[in-house]
């Protein structure tokens, strides 16, 4: 028999090399099985009228009658199309707006995983004490409010009543800004996006790590680092933590579909300019081959994450690659 | 075991807090055209009238009543996370059952399926219909339940396979039951509050999705929807008209994603027997 270990990667890979063709192939089709096709759709419901020689241009130049080949092969060399509303290839808007949104989806996922790991260690350190019961109870509310309340309400008060943080966009356009005064800026336009997302994480990376840390304190190693005498904060990460972490890296996968939606959200409520506010105005302008390619890049990135914390998640867990 | 669970999840605060968050919404949800005489797609008020006895949430830039409009989002809002979650919960249940029962290449294949399908990123699926073809709510609420049902799959194909192996099923094997007896007599009924959990964990992602969907101005804009209504006030911030047309779709949605999210977490800690500890 093949090792166990192998067949979950193979399964697995395959599993992920099968969603993004599904994908692929869905935004492949479905421009098909518009009634008509991009030229009616982009000027069926306009003032503009063509003639029969720009309609049949603009035909040639959208209507790709290469099948589903030769669309994976414009894919893989970043030939996704052109942008009618904004007048640019989509690679070129796509790649654009994508350094904002890591920036911002980063640093979130960064400070919100830290922050819910370690207070939630620690709460869980401190069960039953009057601060751990509030601190659980306010991040189950926190976990409640989706980014497009908490962002709607951060707007009103920090940028609006209070006037303390720029209420659109990712830094001072035009400014004459020397080297760190730009990074201070950006950093101040990026106060109020980073807080709603990071609002919108950590309340739940806290609970998983808690509770996740809450069981693993009941298991006799436990114990018995304790009582070898080492020192608590010993027994808390280099013991206990670490196996309260994989709870955290399991659910990820299914919190991810939260997270990229919240994300294009946020963005689009503090018009910062990366994926989600280019995706918003590519829906306004109902742009479809913007839409097609934002859609199938950044799913093509979610499934990559998704992959690799598979792939992480076997590296903190041995036991996932012996079980299967 | 299922009684002192029924007693333990009855006195949970987060249970009945959630629960009665819910309830609350859909009654006003239903009772809706009771409460407005309004029809919330009538353009004939004044713009931007601040409340009044007669309107009171005030109008909205299109001359429409906003608290008319609030209820008709709500229960659409509603109505599209009952579908997607009901739907995928059966589907799921279903799914997962049959696996359990069958067994081999059956459930090799359904779990492989699961695989494939939890690796789609659900939200993507949905931008792309929503954009190309413009399909009714109920549609996107279905190809939602249809990305979201191995979550459900895996959960009741876990349970049931250790249900699969004790006595009373067996007894009910060796007296000729079929496959299909089994499954929705014995199987079925037994995982109860898994269900519950799941039902609960998709409502909230529904909502939550219909909601983003609609502010990004995925869904038919003539149908009402909270997070529609949020983007349309977001556009006026800057006024003080937020005050009755931003905040009350927000508090709503809120209240709404509140309400799931209780009810899910305060069942996972009784339910999961992992997690029972760290209630």
């Amino acid at each position: 028999m093949q090792s166990p270990a192998r067949h979950t990667w193979l399964t697995l890979v395959m599993a992920y090399l099968a969603a993004a063709l599904i994908l692929a192939f869905l935004s492949h089709s479905l421009p098909r099985m518009l009634p008509g096709d991009f030229v009616t759709a982009m000027y069926g419901s306009s003032d503009v009228t063509l003639d029969a020689q720009q309609e049949a241009e603009l035909r040639a130049y959208f209507q790709d009658d290469s099948g589903f080949a030769g669309f994976l092969g414009r894919l893989l060399r970043l030939d996704w199309g052109y942008s009618y509303t904004f007048l640019a290839p989509v690679s070129t808007l796509f790649f654009d707006a994508l350094p904002w949104t890591l920036v911002l989806m980063g640093t979130a996922h960064l400070l919100s995983s830290l922050l819910g790991f370690v207070l939630g260690v620690e709460a869980a350190w401190r069960r039953g004490t009057r601060t751990e019961k509030a601190g659980v109870g306010i991040m189950t509310v926190l976990e409640g409010i989706p980014e497009l309340c908490s962002g709607a309400l951060l707007l009103l008060v920090f940028a609006l009543h209070l006037g303390w943080f720029p209420a659109a966009g990712a830094q001072t356009a035009y400014a004459d800004h020397t080297f760190v005064q730009q990074t201070a800026d950006r950093l101040h336009h990026l106060a109020l996006p980073l807080t709603t997302l990071i609002l919108a994480y950590f309340p739940g990376n806290f609970l998983l790590a808690r509770a996740g840390m809450v069981m693993v304190m009941k298991s006799p190693f436990v114990l018995t680092a304790r009582a070898k005498g080492l020192p608590p904060v010993r027994v808390r990460y280099a013991h206990a933590a670490r196996n309260a972490l994989l709870p955290l890296v399991t659910r990820f996968g299914l919190r991810f579909a939260f997270m990229i939606t919240g994300a294009l959200v946020v963005e689009t409520i503090f018009s910062y300019p990366g994926l989600g506010t280019l995706l918003f105005n590519a829906i306004a302008m109902r742009d479809l081959p913007l839409i097609q390619g934002i859609v199938l890049a950044a799913s093509v990135m979610v499934l990559g994450v998704n992959l690799a914390l598979e792939y992480v998640y076997t590296l903190l867990d041995p036991r996932v690659a012996h079980a299967s | 075991m299922h009684l002192d669970a029924r007693r333990r999840i009855l006195t949970d605060p987060w249970f009945l807090t959630g629960t009665a968050l819910l309830g609350l919404l859909v009654c006003l949800a239903a009772a809706g055209p009771l409460l407005v005489p309004w029809d919330p797609h009538d353009i004939s008020f004044i713009p931007l009238d601040p409340p009044s006895a007669r309107h009171w949430l005030g109008i909205n830039d299109g001359g429409m009543d906003i608290f008319a409009e609030l209820l008709s989002g709500l229960r659409n809002t509603l109505i599209f996370g009952v579908t997607a979650a009901s739907a995928g919960l059966v589907l799921g249940a279903v799914t997962g059952l049959f696996a359990a029962w069958k067994g081999g290449w059956t459930d090799q294949i359904l779990m492989r399926l699961a695989d494939i399908v939890l690796a789609v990123p659900s939200v993507m699926i949905l931008i792309l219909l929503a954009a190309f073809l413009r399909p009714p709510p109920w549609v996107l609420a279905l190809t939602l339940a249809a990305l979201t049902w191995p979550t459900t799959a895996r959960g009741v194909r876990a349970q049931a396979l250790t249900l699969k192996h004790r006595l009373h099923i067996q007894a009910a094997r060796h007296m000729g039951g079929s496959a299909g007896y089994i499954i929705f007599r014995h199987l079925l009924p037994e995982l109860f509050p898994l269900y519950l959990i799941n039902f609960a964990a998709k409502l909230r992602m529904a909502v939550f999705m219909e909601a983003s969907l609609a502010f990004l101005g995925l869904f038919d804009p003539s149908q009402k929807s909270l997070g529609l209504m949020i983007s349309f006030a977001l556009k006026y911030y800057y006024m003080d008209i937020w005050v009755n047309w931003l905040i009350p779709p927000v508090l709503l949605l809120s209240f709404l994603i509140m309400g799931a999210t209780f009810v899910t977490i305060s069942l996972e800690r009784v339910f999961d027997p992992r997690l029972k500890t760290a209630l």
